[in-house]
């Protein structure tokens, strides 16, 4: 006689009690209490600055910190025997046009003594500079340039804050929700004049005004719930 | 003796642009020393300070407790004493600027209502 008690599926393994969907991230307990844990230790340092700690995806830790803090921040968790944060990974920003300070910049770092991944947040909008985090990781510099480019969020104390990463003679930055996906200016070569022209935008038919917003709500699910949680720190 | 066998036997670090040093005890101790007299000067309950205190303090006894450096390497598991001593010059410096920025003052800036709120 045989009898099946173990039912096997594409998506689902079911072990006992316990479904297991086979495309879940598998998140690590103990590795998310040491990162909560280093995030208060980060937060109890530097209150300072240090906002909020949340935890993303089960496994990314988030310091959230006032725009006066990037400099501390970042030195901190460079230099501390405990942190050594010394790699810069990435830097970059969102554009949210609704938040009172639109821009989020985000920098993320990585530990190659303790294999450990870090992100840091703070926000500023248009006029407001954020300190350059150059003189901390020599790395920062291009990637502030190019958040200056396209979200044109101004770096203070930068050595060389230009355009990256679009042409000569540019306006405006292009990654804000507010610059036109069509841009402002068209660039062709003019037979007549033997040169490149910059002319601005024309787009004649009609038919080219796109709605490019979907009538659906794109992600229901996760809609209502936050997308991190958050680590209880002292305030 | 052990410890200078060791140091003539070392001729590389393995990583680049950090070079030999032959007497990282003596480098190392007076490193230690210099991060505890600037972290005197902050105030007794501030976390940096104590936190920074207790491991300064831990690798002090061991640079004091094992005369070989690779034991003291191995006691230690974070590194080669090179890197020890590129770690305590960092926290030095950090140390210096932490006097300067207060970080453990209270919070600068609240963030406004909805900043951190995700999904919007």
């Amino acid at each position: 006689m045989f009898s099946f008690r173990i039912i096997r599926s594409a998506s689902a393994a079911i072990t006992g009690n316990v479904v297991r969907r086979a495309t879940s991230l598998k998140v690590d307990p103990s590795q998310k209490k040491s990162l909560s844990d280093f995030g208060k230790y980060v937060a109890d340092c530097m209150p300072k600055y240090v906002q909020k700690v949340q935890i993303s995806s089960g496994n990314e830790l988030e310091i959230l910190i006032a725009p006066e803090g990037v400099v501390p921040v970042l030195q901190f968790l460079k230099d501390h025997h405990n942190a050594q944060f010394a790699v810069v990974s990435d830097i970059t920003a969102i554009d949210v046009p609704s938040r009172h300070y639109r821009f989020e910049l985000i920098y993320n770092l990585l530990s190659l003594r303790y294999n450990s991944r870090i992100r840091v947040k703070t926000y500023t909008d248009e006029l407001t500079p954020v300190d350059s985090c150059v003189e901390v990781f020599k790395g920062a510099n291009w990637y502030e340039r190019e958040i200056w480019d396209m979200y044109g969020v101004f770096f203070s104390n930068h050595p060389d804050l230009r355009r990256i990463l679009t042409d000569y003679g540019f306006e405006g930055h292009p990654f804000r929700k507010d610059f036109p996906l069509s841009g402002y200016v068209e660039v062709r070569y003019d037979d007549e004049a033997k040169r490149v022209v910059v002319e601005p935008v024309e787009l004649a038919q009609e038919f080219r005004k796109f709605d490019l917003e979907s009538p659906w709500e794109q992600f229901p699910a996760h809609r209502s719930k936050p997308a991190a949680e958050d680590v209880a720190i002292d305030k | 003796m052990a410890s200078a066998a060791a140091g003539a036997l070392k001729r590389t670090t393995g990583l680049t642009g950090l070079a030999v040093v032959n007497n990282p005890h003596h480098r190392l101790t007076v490193l230690y020393e210099k991060i505890q007299r600037v972290l005197a000067k902050m105030p007794a309950d501030a976390s940096y300070r104590t936190s920074t205190e207790t491991i300064v303090s831990e690798r002090q006894a061991a640079v004091q407790a094992e005369k070989d450096p690779v034991a003291l390497e191995a006691r230690l598991g974070c590194g080669q004493c090179e890197e020890l001593i590129v770690q305590a010059e960092n926290e030095l410096v950090l140390a210096k600027k932490m006097l300067q920025w207060k970080p453990w003052e209270p919070l600068v800036q609240q963030a406004p209502g909805s900043q951190w709120k995700w999904p919007i």
